[in-house]
């Protein structure tokens, strides 16, 4: 039989043997999460995000649905209200500009997150590849790379959309040939580091596969930057995304985002309805400034020697 | 000196070329000629506007035609929307009002970029500094396409100081609106960059050695940190005048300022292959270019490099 205190005692052990070191992760996250800044942000982007996926639950009215007795009485009957449940107003056209922004913002997001995860997964194996294989290979890769840096890519997207019709896909394909080049960039600078840790060493001697070492050890050392580089990407590519949609040439109506709706808004400023700008504008700067922060604490966490 | 020129100028080319080729291989992709309309036209007139057009030829003599053309011409063929005009006629009448506010917006953003930089470095950690970081932080979030219908907002509707659009002949107070929207964030990016670059020559042991000759602070800065700060600015121009050429549509967009975006937008619109394809390949020189001048000035005012 255990007496009590004897297995108070060898509870108290367990607790003991259960005390970690900190590991790289557990110091990053302390770091980030004493940024004040950074976490702000980060709470600014769940809300956000939950605004974008949920919102359209709280909308009153349909994204598309034509209120046509609003229409060419927008500036005063279509005024932002809680009693007509156009929490924003409506647009030019009399939809409800609330579900429009809930849309909005969704395909905004969609289109940062997409180029970044393909920068992400094609700019780091290509990067990393490049940087291991080095060399030849090496230096064929990266000419590439600057061959493509060096072409003028908006309008080169431009006349491909125009081309090959205005379509979210297209502008997805078009962001994804853009996206990867910065980011191959930065993971070959630090697969070069790496590659001559010992580790790398160890797995080459005991006969692990190239592509293995690649995959299994030198990825998930670059982790860390590409982490922080594709959260400032996000941004990036949501204002490239916005660009395009500002000039009229990336999403198409029904669908909508940030950049559309920033420029319908513009277009009627002198009509006395600058909700119609305001809304979308606000949220578009709010998004921008929330990954900014995030970026930037991500960086200050995940990358010290950058501090 | 000369052989790296030589060595650039070796990748610049083919870049060129590939960039040509690829947007006419674009163009043949494309689903239905410009010709194309709901209503057909009789064979004979279709026959007639081909061969005007030379689409009646073998595809590879047409690529072959249209490359030698604007190789050694410089000549980028009829525009297919404006029936009367060739490309060149849309370049020329576009182009000079591009590079008017292009120029100014350059000449802003640097001469502003680099003060706010230099005496946000002079006095850190400061109310001054504080402010500058506070203004490029704020204008890092702000796009072009943001920038233009908020000034919009204050300076023509709620002040009424300036017009807000058209270009009437370049007068003066047609061209602020345009040179702000467009210089404000890359001012605020070379604002960054000079400020951070500063402070590490300030800080190092040459300025030390001037400043205990009892040099006059003015003098150091002008003679001795003023060039070393300024080695990253200018590997950062290449980037920020491609910026500005693509930032030039959201431009002529925003303020119908009549430069070549607002006919490459309007091109995209009516399908103008030509006039896209030209413009395309314009600034697509222009960029390899700038990036080529760039990397020339930088290696010949860092004395480190050596090529």
């Amino acid at each position: 039989m255990i007496s009590q205190s004897d297995a108070k005692l060898l509870n108290d052990t367990a607790a003991l043997a259960d005390v970690r070191g900190r590991s790289l992760w557990e110091d990053a996250r302390r770091r980030f999460f004493r940024n004040k800044a950074a976490v702000a942000g980060l709470f600014v982007l769940i809300a956000i995000t939950l605004f974008a996926v949920f919102g359209s639950y709280f909308a009153k009215y349909e994204a598309d649905f034509v209120d046509f007795s609003l229409m060419g009485a927008n500036a005063y009957q279509g005024v932002p209200s809680f009693s007509s449940g156009h929490y924003f107003g409506t647009d030019i056209d009399g939809r409800d500009l609330f579900a429009r922004t809930v849309q909005g913002t969704g395909i905004s997001l969609l289109v940062g997150i997409v180029g970044s995860l393909v920068a992400v997964i094609v700019g780091t194996l290509y990067g990393a590849t490049a940087g291991y294989v080095g060399g030849r290979t090496d230096g064929t890769m990266m000419r590439i790379v600057d061959i493509l840096m060096s072409i003028p890519f908006m309008f080169v997207l431009i006349l491909m959309l125009v081309i090959f019709g205005r379509s979210i896909l297209m502008l997805f394909i078009g962001i994804g040939l853009i996206s990867w080049l910065d980011m191959s960039r930065i993971a070959r600078g630090q697969t070069l580091t790496i590659k001559n840790k010992e580790f790398v060493e160890a797995a080459v001697a005991t006969g692990v596969s190239p592509f293995t070492i690649v995959l299994r050890h030198i990825i998930p050392n670059l982790l860390g930057i590409v982490i922080v580089y594709a959260t400032l990407l996000v941004p990036q590519m949501i204002i490239f995304e916005s660009f395009i949609s500002y000039l009229g040439l990336g999403v198409q109506e029904p669908n909508t985002s940030l950049g559309a709706l920033i420029n319908a808004g513009a277009n009627q400023m002198s009509n006395g309805t600058l909700w119609m700008l305001l809304y979308p504008l606000a949220f578009f700067l709010v998004t921008l400034f929330a990954f900014f922060f995030v970026g930037d604490g991500l960086r200050d966490s995940l990358d010290p020697k950058d501090r | 000196m000369y052989t790296f020129i030589a060595k650039r100028l070796a990748v610049a080319v083919p870049t060129l070329l590939i960039l040509i080729i690829f947007s006419f291989v674009l163009m043949f992709a494309a689903p239905g000629g410009p010709f194309t309309n709901e209503r057909p036209l009789p064979a004979a007139v279709m026959d007639n506007i081909n061969a005007r057009y030379g689409l009646d030829q073998p595809y590879w003599k047409q690529m072959y035609d249209y490359v030698y053309n604007v190789v050694f011409r410089f000549d980028f063929g009829p525009s297919f929307q404006y029936r009367d005009r060739t490309v060149n006629d849309v370049i020329a009448q576009g182009f000079p009002v591009t590079l008017t506010y292009g120029a100014w917006s350059a000449l802003v953003a640097l001469v502003v970029g680099v003060s706010l930089g230099i005496v946000a470095a002079l006095r850190q950690n400061t109310w001054l500094d504080y402010l500058a970081v506070g203004i490029t932080i704020g204008a890092q979030a702000l796009p072009n396409f943001v920038m233009a219908p908020v000034l919009v907002l204050i300076f023509t509707l709620w002040l009424g100081w300036l017009p807000g659009g058209g270009w009437n002949g370049g007068q003066w107070n047609h061209v602020i609106l345009p040179v702000i929207a467009l210089s404000t964030s890359y001012m605020a990016s070379i604002a960054r960059i000079m400020r951070s670059s500063m402070l590490e020559v300030m800080n190092s042991n040459f300025i030390r050695t001037a400043l205990a000759k009892g040099l006059p602070m003015r003098r150091v800065v002008m003679r001795h940190a003023l060039k070393p700060a300024l080695l990253p600015v200018i590997s950062y121009l290449g980037p920020a005048v491609v910026g500005m050429i693509t930032g030039s549509v959201v431009i002529d967009v925003a303020f119908s300022t009549g430069g070549i975006g607002q006919f490459f937008v309007n091109s995209a619109f009516n399908r103008d292959y030509a006039v896209i394809m030209g413009i395309t390949i314009l600034v697509g020189a222009l960029t390899i270019l700038f990036n080529l001048l760039v990397d020339v000035l930088y290696a010949w005012v860092d004395p480190k490099i050596r090529y």
